[in-house]
């Protein structure tokens, strides 16, 4: 899955594929996690949790990809959860996709509002 | 096409209200008001006061059946309750059992 | 003929839909639903009500938990508070959603609630708990829904389980403040309040 398109591949960090870490990682650029991370990961850039990869994180990054395992919660601008991704954990984020065939258990959060006819109370919706 | 259907299977328990044609071919217990044309099919079942424009019944209504306009009852019909409306026809073979009320 | 049940766009049903069957949503409808088919709610389509049936599609607005038996897909148009619970569950980039989501494949917590409905009624309380706004939207209900069961509005308000929270260590405000002023991904397509207000209702 595309990393959300930043060209500049010297600031990526990658954590490959035989590699365990365990502790915080924070960070400015964008991680890419093919191997283990056991710890909580914050990030100015976009989080990639590889098919195969795990990691046991809360997370805080600008988007964030799961194609492998993923435990924690997650807060981000947008997650995508590729159809082969594990997700346990809460996701608070602006936009999100699930691809089917992903395993997710955990509460999604988006701020939005339900069109007033649903609220009761016809309070700000967008619709009508 | 916009209208709504409520298919053979398919069972309501409530209340619709609606400004376009109704089709039952399932069950409808509760309430109908309809602006439009309501068409109970052979089948259907309607237990419920009714309200419409035209009505047409091949199946059953058990409930008072108010229209601003015509009501049908064809072959097949079964009818329980008072009908009002403008104009009532009453097919060979339908089964009917209430009052009319015609507004002259 | 049509085994599929439409609920047009300028109709409004208030109370239980069930039976066989598919169901298409254009309009509006306040109460309950549980069919054995596939539902689709279109765009134009607003529904105050649990959901169940095999397929579950959304295009358009609901508040209500969404339990199926194969798959719960949300459009990009859907919005809808409430869980989604189903072996298969997509959201396509800009549906939304506010709420548990358990594919049941992964050891869900309540994989089985499908066919109990009562046992859904916690999870509604759930869903809903944390705003006040939506808080006064529940209030609502009861008195709309006519014919239709009071909800087991007396359930408990069962805390979701399976939480990881406690291990979050109190998100850094610092990291709040990064994921909000960076140029993102996609516009968000609603207003959207600060991210600070949200840390904290979230980590109640």
């Amino acid at each position: 899955m595309a990393r959300t398109g930043r060209a500049d591949v010297g600031r990526e960090a990658v954590i490959g594929r035989t590699t365990r870490v365990r502790g915080r990682i924070a960070g400015e650029g964008d991680l890419l996690v093919e191997g283990v991370v056991e710890g909580d990961v914050t990030l100015r850039g976009d989080l990639t949790v590889a098919e195969g990869a795990s990691a046991t994180s809360n997370v805080e990054a600008q988007a964030v990809t799961v194609n492998g395992a993923l435990e924690g919660d997650v807060r981000a601008r947008a997650v995508t959860v590729g159809g082969s991704a594990r997700l346990r954990g809460d996701v608070v984020a602006e936009a999100f996709a699930i691809e089917e065939g992903a395993e997710v258990i955990g509460r999604f959060e988006a701020d939005f509002e339900l069109p007033p006819e649903l609220t009761g109370s016809g309070s700000g919706g967008k619709r009508r | 096409m916009a209208s709504t259907v409520i298919g053979a299977g398919i069972t309501i328990e409530g209340e619709i209200t609606t400004d376009e044609d109704v089709t039952v071919q399932g069950t409808l217990r509760g309430k109908l008001v309809a602006k439009d044309a309501v068409t109970v099919e052979h089948g259907g079942v309607v237990e419920a006061d009714v309200t419409g424009g035209p009505v047409s019944v091949a199946g059953s209504i058990t409930g008072n059946i108010s229209s601003s306009d015509r009501v049908d009852l064809q072959n097949g019909a079964k009818v329980v309750g008072n009908v009002r409306a403008t104009r009532i026809t009453i097919a060979d073979g339908a089964q009917f059992k209430g009052n009319v009320d015609m507004d002259v | 003929m049509a085994d599929t049940s439409v609920i047009g766009r300028a109709s409004f049903v208030r109370g239980r839909v069930t039976g066989d069957g598919d169901l298409e949503i254009a309009g509006r409808v306040e109460g309950e639903i549980a069919v054995s088919g596939e539902v689709v709610v279109e765009a134009t389509g607003l529904v105050a009500a649990n959901i169940e049936g095999r397929r579950i599609i959304v295009r358009g607005a609901v508040k209500g938990d969404l339990v199926a038996s194969e798959l719960v897909s949300l459009e990009a148009t859907a919005r809808v508070v409430g869980d989604l619970r189903a072996p298969r569950i997509a959201i396509a980039q800009g549906g939304l959603v506010r709420g548990q989501v358990a594919t049941s494949g992964g050891g869900a917590a309540r994989p089985r609630a499908a066919q109990a409905t009562a046992a859904r009624a916690p999870a509604r309380e759930t869903a809903r708990r944390e705003e006040p706004r939506r808080e006064e939207a529940r209030r609502e209900e009861p008195r709309r829904v006519v014919p239709a069961p009071a909800p087991s509005k007396a359930a408990p308000a069962k805390a979701s389980p399976a939480k990881v929270e406690s291990k979050a260590n109190g998100p850094a405000p610092r990291g709040a403040t990064i994921a909000g002023s960076r140029v993102g991904p996609p516009p968000p397509v609603v207003p959207v309040l600060k991210k600070g207000t949200k840390a904290v209702q979230k980590k109640r």
